[in-house]
């Protein structure tokens, strides 16, 4: 249970998040999303008692984080994003000092460190000085300690990052399994992940809350919203600004993108996001072309992704695609 | 029994002291440098008086390099490899962390005191040592050493880098140190000179290194090592609001 009112977080001057609300029920994984300096991991700090909020009130399992913080720590696993591990002790040893430091009482231990590295994987690597560790296991080691008292709520500030395909794919389905029992609160920028494990999003930029639901309660918001792939060919002697006009009679506003393709003249590519159904259809799409005498070469429409969300809420355009899946295009016309 | 959360976190701050060579070579230039001192440059043997106040007289000075060096890395490592977001992010409060780490470098300060003991022990034969006294000298090596340590955490607390929390400290120690000696060299009016002694952890150490228990000068150093805890509690919550 996290129950978070009007939060406001400044460092000096800047504000890192401002007036956010959210609450969060147990058995929910909830994904945070935002571009860097959005104010995910200040939200993450503040929940985990490493920070205290400006103003606003957060809570976590009944506890304020101001108040009782020791309270809330004990009922949080927290991985911070810059995993923080002691490189001259061993996974064992480390393990046994954080299930010590989390109050795993003394004759549990060996058997919370035990079933702790087998959920992580890290069994072959028991004996082994973390700072011998490649970055994939030091990751699992911070996922490790998270999790080592069995806490009813886990914080992880990108847990994924650094990890091969392989041990992606089986953090994930470990984070999953978690959020069965537990309220996870995990922050990424890889957008696939939160699609994959997240029941809740919440996209964030520049500390508010930018849309919050499930994805496709997200999409939902935006319906109809597609984004088009035309790849178009004017007649000889158009130039660049001919071409943009076309364009503006088609999707007013600064929403196409065009580009004239470098290799072959007369060649241009369009993209556009169409936020209204109505909009923009094949249909029209073509007639527009024939109108303005260019050839359509290629069309496609993208269905709106939590990717071209993302884009559209926080106005970044380089968007990390690392693991992003490729959009399925949908053929048209 | 539940364990004190402080003596978690000192247990583990122990262990890596142990398993770091460079304490090992604090401990050997401790031991050496105060052995030089007494048998080398005091000349022990040719003063042919049964007392071992000149080796203690040169534990202030001593420990003005190896107790920073013992606490430099306590804080402001922490903070440099991001760890110290692991340990505020435990169950454990600001106090519980700072006696944590305190308890560790006393330790490892007792560790260095103990390392000394033989000198005692191997004279004892060669006259009549006051034993009681030279016990008084320990306890406020012990007690000198402690207020020292507080502080140094604290410094580290302060400081960004290792470096930096080791020349704060051997600063404000060698300054704490060696203040009384300006009082008495430059001839201040005595509440001057007074004021000035109170400040100085050399002067309360004298009347230890005397073998004299002064309820004052314990009291001193119980305070000041207190303080600088508390201190260093107000340091880490006040980040927390930074």
């Amino acid at each position: 249970m996290i129950e978070v009112e009007n939060i406001t977080k400044r460092y000096g001057g800047v504000e890192a998040v401002r007036d956010l609300s959210f609450s969060l029920g147990k058995e929910q994984v909830l994904g945070f999303l935002g571009p860097n300096g959005a104010g995910k991991t200040t939200v993450m700090k503040i929940l985990t008692g490493y920070h205290f909020p400006t103003s606003g009130r957060a809570e976590v399992e009944g506890f304020s984080v101001t108040d009782d913080p020791v309270e809330v720590k004990k009922r949080v696993g927290y991985l911070p994003e810059s995993v923080p591990l002691y490189g001259d002790m061993t996974v064992d040893e480390y393990l046994l000092f954080m299930a010590a430091a989390r109050l795993v009482p003394a004759p549990e231990r060996k058997r919370a460190v035990e079933s702790s590295e087998a959920a992580c994987g890290l069994v072959p690597m028991r004996g082994r000085l973390i700072e011998t560790l490649s970055k994939g296991y030091k990751q699992r080691v911070g996922l490790a300690q998270a999790i080592i008292h069995d806490p009813p709520v886990l914080i992880l500030d990108e847990p994924t990052s650094g990890l091969d395909p392989n041990q992606i794919i089986e953090i994930r389905s470990l984070i999953k399994e978690l959020g069965r029992r537990k309220t996870v609160i995990l922050s990424t920028h890889i957008l696939q992940e939160v699609e994959a494990v997240c029941s809740r999003v919440l996209i964030l930029n520049e500390g508010r809350i930018a849309a919050q639901g499930t994805s496709e309660e997200i999409a939902g918001t935006l319906k109809g919203g597609d984004t088009w792939e035309l790849v178009l060919k004017a007649p000889a002697g158009t130039g660049d600004t001919a071409v943009k006009e076309k364009a503006a009679r088609l999707v007013p506003g600064p929403e196409a993108d065009i580009a004239e393709d470098g290799n072959e003249r007369g060649i241009f590519r369009m993209n556009f996001f169409a936020p209204q159904p109505g909009e923009a259809d094949g249909e029209a799409i073509f007639d527009w072309a024939v109108a303005e005498g260019l050839k359509i070469l290629s069309m496609r429409r993208r269905k709106l992704s939590l990717e071209d969300i993302f884009v559209k809420l926080t106005g970044e355009d380089s968007v990390s695609n690392e693991g992003a899946r490729d959009p399925v295009p949908e053929e048209k016309a | 029994m539940k364990e004190p959360k402080a003596l978690i976190l000192a247990k583990k701050e122990f262990t890596a002291f142990s398993n770091t060579p460079a304490f090992y070579g604090i401990a050997v230039f401790f031991t050496l440098f105060c052995s030089v001192w007494l048998f080398y440059v005091q000349r022990f043997f040719t003063m042919n008086i049964a007392s071992l106040r000149p080796y203690f007289a040169v534990f202030p000075a001593a420990f003005i390099l190896t107790v920073p060096m013992i606490t430099m890395k306590s804080w402001a490592e922490e903070r440099k490899l991001g760890s110290v977001e692991l340990l505020l992010t435990l169950p454990f409060s600001e106090w519980d962390l700072t006696l944590g780490k305190f308890i560790a470098s006393v330790s490892a300060l007792v560790l260095l005191l103990a390392l000394t003991l033989p000198v005692p022990f191997s004279l004892a034969g060669l006259g009549r040592f006051d034993a009681g006294v030279i016990a008084g000298e320990y306890c406020g090596a012990l007690l000198l050493g402690a207020s020292a340590c507080a502080l140094g955490l604290l410094l580290s607390c302060l400081s960004k880098n290792q470096a930096g929390a080791f020349l704060g400290s051997a600063a404000v120690l060698l300054f704490t140190m060696l203040i009384n000696q300006f009082g008495a060299a430059l001839d201040f009016p005595q509440p001057v000179a007074e004021g000035i002694n109170f400040f100085s952890l050399a002067f309360h150490f004298e009347s230890f290194s005397r073998g004299i228990i002064d309820t004052r000068d314990l009291a001193f150093f119980i305070i000041s090592t207190v303080l600088f805890l508390f201190l260093n509690t107000r340091v880490i919550l006040f980040r927390k609001w930074r």
